[in-house]
């Protein structure tokens, strides 16, 4: 099977000092999955000129994402909602200062990321956990006993499920897995906004992905023995 | 048969402890040489590589409530009679 889980080198300098262009740089996992949108760039220039109309439908071009993103974030809707808000307002000071160097959803996510990662500083969240190692397989992987043969996710787990499982991981595992997986940004990237180490990154969303197939794995089981 | 046990599972943890690089690096997992021999690390990493496929499918399934529209509007609106103010 072909390793899929890396697009580009994460080990790459973080910061390569380049004219910034969108020709030129490499098009970003987190760039691809957010294609421009109809109609926006005229609202984007409108809305610089202060047309308080186009920033409404800018805002409900992007209204779904930007909230689904905190609260995956966040995984509380009230806070999801307040830093939803936080970040549109962000928003609207800044827009200005958008040059199109790159897509504007990706621009404006980022926005929403480090309000979000502002918000969880402020309340004095530890993001990233520096002391934890990767203790192989205690509960997490396979036992030798296990019969995990018989027990592959592969095919079993629906959205809903996945949605589930990954509210129910701790803060700091959820924050790197939303990013990394679900949200497509790279590990350099990460570490940045996370103010870690790359490879903490990485160690970070191992184990979140592994605390996901321990949980799904458990829903698997439940669902079997009911 | 003891010693052999051990053996096998300090391979899986030698595994299993580089995996996160592995996972990153450019050569593919099925060349990792553990896999061909070991039937759980194989499924872990099954595993673990569809749970990150899925993660990619989940989309952005909910709208924040219209609230958050209404509070964004009045704090642009009293951020404008402020400014009108001023000047
Ligand atoms: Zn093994």
């Amino acid at each position: 099977m072909k390793n899929t889980l890396r697009t580009t080198d994460a080990n790459a300098p973080a910061a390569p000092v380049q004219p910034l262009t969108t020709e030129a740089r490499p098009v970003q996992q987190h760039q691809r999955r957010n294609p421009p949108i109809a109609g926006e760039l005229t609202a984007i220039s409108q809305a610089q000129q202060g047309d308080g109309a186009a920033f409404e439908i800018l805002y409900n071009m992007h209204k779904r994402r930007v909230y689904s993103l905190c609260l995956r974030m966040l995984g509380n809707v009230a806070e999801a909602e307040d830093l939803t808000q936080e970040a549109f307002l962000q928003l609207h000071r800044k827009i200005s200062t958008f040059r199109g160097d790159s897509a504007f959803s990706t621009w404006l996510h980022r926005m929403a990321v480090n309000v979000v990662l502002m918000h969880l500083r402020k309340k004095g969240l530890q993001l990233v956990s520096l002391e934890e190692t990767l203790e192989p397989t205690q509960e997490d992987g396979p036992r030798k006993d296990f019969g995990t043969r018989d027990l592959t996710l592969s095919g079993s787990i629906d959205r809903v499920t996945l949605e589930r499982a990954v509210e129910e991981l701790p803060p700091g595992y959820r924050m790197v897995f939303v990013l990394h997986d679900v949200e497509g940004y790279e590990h350099n990237e990460i570490a940045g906004m996370l103010q870690c180490s790359i490879g903490n990154s990485k160690s970070q969303l191992h184990k979140a992905r592994m605390r996901l197939r321990s949980l799904l794995r458990q829903n698997m089981g439940g669902r079997a023995g009911a | 048969m003891t010693n052999q046990t051990t053996n096998a599972s300090k391979e899986c943890s030698k595994f299993q402890q580089q995996l996160p690089e592995f996972f990153d690096s450019e050569v593919s997992m099925s060349d990792q040489p553990h896999l061909k021999t070991c039937a759980n690390c194989s499924a872990l990493v099954r595993d673990l590589e569809y749970i990150a496929v899925q993660a990619k499918l989940l989309l952005p399934i909910h709208d924040p409530s219209p609230v958050v529209w209404q509070n964004i509007q009045s704090v642009l609106t009293k951020n404008l009679h402020n400014d009108e103010q001023k000047s």
